[in-house]
């Protein structure tokens, strides 16, 4: 009786977890892999991480060496992802290995939901882990992530326009960037539709760097518990700096959105952007509107205040996970084992990546790209690993409300920080 | 159209009696099958009903006062709190200020809903039927159109910079509007929200009220003239009567749809900025679902539920009180 009225809950839960979802208008979520037999393996990855090619023959390999297994590759896409994997977590056949992004990590590891993966550490190459991902897998001095892969942002340019502007190095400081865009607007202002720099209001990540370059931080860590420092004077340097950045820049962009409504690698690759703050990754957007945009892109990291260090940059990234209800949790281990395999990881690095379990970045290099971003990429830090982030970037992010209130001139500098100083407390504070 | 008949009868009208008031006295003597056959008629509904309502409910009330979060949801264990979630959920004052603020809001989308729909229904009985019927596919393609398109093209109506709206006003004189921001307070952002909300609820109150309005006989408004009525007099005197059960229903209807409404305000802003155009539903979506505590959703889905029940307890009980259709 008890048993049954146990997954009756659960059932119920689960209908509304969904209805929720199906409400967000992300109604995809109806778990395909629920039926997930023996002799199978389910993987999810997010859209547009691993490369085919990497996955086909990663696949191959693997059901070679599990004569009988076969690997049910499933491709998920980020919207409405927390939801769904809350539905798949609960159900009796979850996933067996999924990509968690690293800034979900931690609250998954706090519900226990996830498998220790503390004694394996180095089947997976653990001397060799990215040390920005690997604190993020980490929970009560225990292992349940292991590092995927990671990416930064960097300050995609446009080479021949800088030339016809006159700038012969890239920006090394602030002063530096904010000058060439002062000569990019002169050569090409008269286009209306120029923008020197495309900088909507609410490209949060990006602000984290200034506020890191100041030597502030989103929260102060507290043992376990967090008290967000939003308001400190870093901070209101950082975020004077974002404004001071986008008033110079000349940007059509939203104050009210992120760099991903509209698309901006879209409005780059129009061609009348002469840079934009992203990942690598988005220049090969961009290409798909103009093939030609590719080589005429070049990098540079975010310029700090002092010309010797550039800016600290987000490493936003992804971990690998086991559920801890997982069905074939051994088989599950193998997998993550052989993609934590040079072989696998340099592949990463081709792709464009920062690669999770290895130190051999070589492969970034052959690309300028994606070797200004692995260079920046050692400067790089992550948000507070509170249990409760998730709510921050699922629900309502009081960083990107302070952004616009700021940016639009509704609140002052010292109203802005201070609202959001306390609604982020409420959020993940205590 | 039963609507003349309803206002013409007195309204003390009895209906007749129904069988259980008199039971005939050879009810002992029906062989079983005959005595049991109404309940086994009933049976397939009532069940329907207990399934699809009664069940979910008692699990809500049943989740409600237990931590429920994903730890819970993934292991199957029952962690029983009593009143915890909902003495959580009512000392926070922001859930207060949400309640209040979607009250004003479900009040204003519904009476301006109302009075546009009423106006549309007089309209469509006095235009020639060419005009009528261009009216009525207009309306019925607002009306067909998914709330996603139609969100989507709201937003980018009001958009900042590139929004046809102010580009508009701009052009209009209105050099203000340039660059305006329609989004930037919570106010501005439910005003959006609720012509969003009204321009779809519009059309079938709209239809509905005309259909009202066509069950009245010419003969009235003529008998009306003759008495010396002049449009206002006529309006009150002949289809107010006749539309008032009628508005009566989708005024309860569009309460219900309006107060519970998450696709455009969660589509438009998320409920900002800073959470002021958040109204209860998004509330629940925030404390339950983006923070996995199910609990605390269910709770306030609960309290949700109750001040429905609060807002349309005068209809229902006018549904349970009246035999016939008479809820004026």
């Amino acid at each position: 009786m008890k048993r049954w009225l146990k997954m009756a809950a659960g059932a119920a839960a689960i209908t509304l977890a969904t209805a929720g979802c199906a409400g967000s208008g992300s109604g995809d979520s109806t778990n395909s892999s629920a039926a997930a037999s023996n002799g199978s393996l389910t993987v999810w990855l997010m859209t547009g991480t691993a490369p085919e090619a990497l996955t086909n023959s990663l696949h191959k390999e693997f059901e070679d060496a599990h004569p009988g297994v076969k690997v049910k590759y499933e491709i998920q896409q980020w919207n409405g992802i927390q939801q769904k994997l809350t539905t798949a977590l609960a159900s009796d056949n979850p996933p067996d290995v999924i990509e968690l992004g690293n800034t979900q990590t931690p609250a998954f590891a706090n519900q226990g939901v996830l498998a220790d993966l503390t004694s394996s550490v180095n089947d997976f190459n653990g001397a060799q882990w990215l040390q920005g991902l690997k604190a993020s897998g980490e929970f009560d001095g225990k292992t349940y992530g292991v590092p995927f892969y990671a990416a930064n942002r960097e300050v995609i340019y446009r080479k021949d326009m800088f030339e016809q502007a006159g700038i012969t190095a890239t920006p090394k400081t602030r002063a530096e960037w904010l000058d060439a865009i002062t000569k990019l607007k002169a050569k090409f202002g008269s286009d209306p539709e120029f923008q020197a720099l495309y900088h909507p209001g609410q490209n949060w990540y990006e602000l984290l760097s200034y506020i890191w370059d100041e030597g502030g931080d989103i929260a102060q860590a507290n043992g376990k518990s967090f008290k967000s420092s939003l308001d400190t004077p870093q901070a209101k340097a950082g975020l004077e700096f974002y404004k001071q950045l986008t008033e110079a820049s000349g940007t059509k962009a939203p104050k009210d959105a992120d760099e991903a409504t509209p698309q901006q690698a879209g409005i780059y690759g129009a061609g009348k952007v002469a840079m934009m703050i992203g990942v690598p990754g988005e220049v090969d957007t961009a290409a798909k509107t103009d093939p030609k945009i590719k080589e005429k892109s070049g990098a540079f990291a975010i310029p700090g205040k002092a010309a010797d260090k550039s800016a600290p940059v987000f490493l936003g990234g992804s971990n690998l996970v086991i559920p801890a209800n997982s069905k074939n949790a051994a088989a599950a281990k193998d997998y993550v084992k052989l993609f934590s395999t040079p072989k696998y990881q340099t592949e990463l690095a081709k792709a464009g990546y920062v690669p999770g379990t290895s130190t051999d970045v070589s492969a970034l290099d052959a690309n300028p790209l994606t070797k200004v971003m692995a260079e920046a990429s050692k400067n790089g830090r992550a948000v507070p690993t509170s249990p409760k982030w998730g709510d921050v970037e699922s629900g309502q992010n009081p960083i990107k409300d302070m952004l616009t209130a700021y940016l639009t001139g509704t609140k002052t500098l010292d109203q802005a920080t201070a609202d959001a100083n306390a609604a982020l407390d409420k959020l993940i504070g205590g | 159209m039963t609507t003349t008949k309803d206002v013409t009868m007195p309204a003390g009208a009895t209906p007749p009696a129904s069988p259980r008031i008199k039971p005939p006295k050879s009810n002992r003597r029906l062989r079983l099958g005959e005595r049991t056959a109404p309940y086994l008629l009933i049976l397939p509904a009532l069940v329907a009903i207990l399934v699809l309502l009664g069940w979910p409910t008692l699990q809500l009330i049943g989740i409600s006062l237990r931590k429920l979060d994903l730890r819970e949801l993934v292991s199957g264990e029952m962690v029983w709190v009593g009143f915890e979630n909902f003495s959580e959920i009512l000392a926070d004052s922001e859930f207060w200020e949400i309640t209040v603020r979607t009250l004003v809001f479900t009040a204003s989308v519904v009476l301006l809903t109302l009075l546009l729909a009423l106006l549309m229904a007089v309209l469509m009985r006095h235009l020639n039927p060419v005009v009528r019927v261009i009216v009525q596919v207009a309306l019925i393609l607002a009306w067909a159109t998914p709330v996603v398109a139609t969100t989507t093209v709201f937003q980018w109506i009001f958009d900042q910079q590139y929004g046809i709206l102010n580009k508009t006003l701009a052009k209009l004189g209105f050099e203000s509007f340039i660059g305006h921001s329609w989004f930037s307070t919570g106010p501005s952002t439910l005003t959006v929200i609720g012509i969003l909300v009204i321009w779809q609820a519009v059309p079938f109150v709209a239809f509905t009220l005309y259909a009202g309005l066509l069950g009245v006989p010419k003969e009235q408004y003529e008998a009306a003239g003759i008495d010396g009525a002049n449009a206002w007099q006529a309006f009150w005197a002949v289809s107010w009567p006749a539309i008032r059960p009628i508005l009566t229903m989708v005024t309860f209807l569009s309460v219900l749809w309006d107060f519970k409404l998450f696709a455009q305000v969660w589509a438009i802003r998320q409920g900002g900025p800073d959470g002021a155009s958040t109204t209860l539903p998004v509330y629940m979506y925030l404390k339950g679902l983006a923070g996995n505590h199910f609990g605390l959703a269910a709770t306030a889905a609960l309290l949700m539920m109750l001040v429905l029940i609060l807002l349309t307890a005068r209809y229902v009980q006018l549904l349970v009180r009246t035999k016939e259709a008479d809820l004026s």
